[in-house]
C-alpha cells in the first residue's frame, strides 16, 4: 500500500481535479488546502478530489477537506469526491461530509 | 479450533506510527481472509485510535500500547497510552454544521471509532487511557 503523499492537480473546463495518493493525514490535508488555494483566488468554485489512490485517510486530515468546503460555501461553489474506497466514503458519511459535498462517478459527471 | 491471532505493539511516538500498527493488521486480515471492506474499516479505527493515544500522551511516557486479538468473526483492538488521561463524557459530539467556519475543524476521533465499531469502551484515569474496540469481521 502506497503510503507517502503525492498530489496532482488539473483543471478540466471549470473543475479543478486534484489526484491523491497515498496517506491524507495532517501535512497531506495541507498539502491538498495549498494546491486548492491557488486556483481559488482566481475564482474555482468547482473542486473534484479523486482518492482512489489514498486508501488511508485519517480526521486531522479530512479536517483540512472541512476547511475546502468552508470556502466553496462562500461563493457556492461545491466539493465532489470519486472513486472512494468504502472505508472511506464511510468515514466521510459518518462526519457528515456529504451533506456539503457530493459523490460523482468521474469529472463528467460535473456540470 | 479457535484460530485466533494476536499481535502486541509498543509504539513510539514518532509521527506517522500509526502506519506500523496497519501493516500488521493488514498481514492478520490477509492470513486469515477477512474482507477488504472490514479490514478497510478496521483501518480507520487503528488509525484514529493511535493518533488519539499519542495525543493524549502528551509525552508522559515515550510509547503507546496496541494489541490486536482476531479470529474471522471478529476483532479486538485494545490501545493503551499513559497520559493524564481525559474525562470521555465532557468530550462534545462534533457535528459538520458546527464545524463550517469554526476554527477548530479537528476532535472526530470518539465519534469515528463509536460510529464505525461494533463495540468501544473507553477507561480514562491519571495514569492514562484505555479504548477497547471491538469490530465484527463478517
Amino acid at each position: 500500500m502506497k503510503m507517502d503523499f503525492n498530489l496532482t492537480a488539473r483543471v478540466e473546463g471549470d473543475v479543478l481535479v486534484l489526484k491523491t495518493e497515498g496517506y491524507i493525514n495532517n501535512d497531506g490535508g495541507e498539502k491538498i488546502v495549498e494546491e486548492f488555494d491557488k486556483h481559488y483566488i482566481n475564482g474555482i468554485e468547482k473542486v473534484l478530489i479523486d482518492i482512489e489512490e489514498s486508501k488511508v485517510v485519517n480526521s486531522i486530515g479530512i479536517s483540512y477537506l472541512i476547511e475546502i468546503i468552508e470556502k466553496l460555501n462562500e461563493r457556492s461553489g461545491t466539493l465532489y469526491f470519486c472513486n472512494m474506497d468504502a472505508a472511506i466514503e464511510k468515514t466521510f458519511t459518518i462526519m457528515g461530509l456529504f451533506q456539503f459535498a457530493k459523490k460523482v462517478e468521474s469529472v463528467e459527471n460535473i456540470k | 479450533m479457535d484460530k485466533r491471532i494476536k499481535l502486541e505493539i509498543k509504539l513510539p511516538l514518532v509521527k506517522d506510527i500509526e502506519l506500523v500498527a496497519l501493516e500488521g493488521l493488514e498481514l492478520m486480515g490477509r492470513h486469515l481472509q477477512i474482507s477488504d471492506e472490514k479490514i478497510g474499516e478496521a483501518r480507520v479505527l487503528v488509525t484514529e485510535g493511535v493518533i488519539n493515544a499519542i495525543e493524549h500522551s502528551e509525552n508522559k511516557s515515550p510509547f503507546v500500547d496496541v494489541h490486536f486479538i482476531m479470529n474471522i468473526d471478529a476483532l479486538t483492538i485494545i490501545i493503551t497510552d499513559y497520559g493524564k488521561g481525559f474525562d470521555p463524557s465532557a468530550i462534545e459530539t462534533p457535528e459538520i454544521g458546527k464545524k463550517l467556519n469554526s476554527n477548530y475543524k479537528r476532535g472526530w476521533g470518539l465519534k469515528l471509532m463509536k460510529e464505525m465499531s461494533d463495540d468501544f469502551k473507553i477507561d480514562s484515569s491519571e495514569e492514562g487511557t484505555k479504548i477497547i474496540i471491538t469490530k465484527n469481521l463478517r
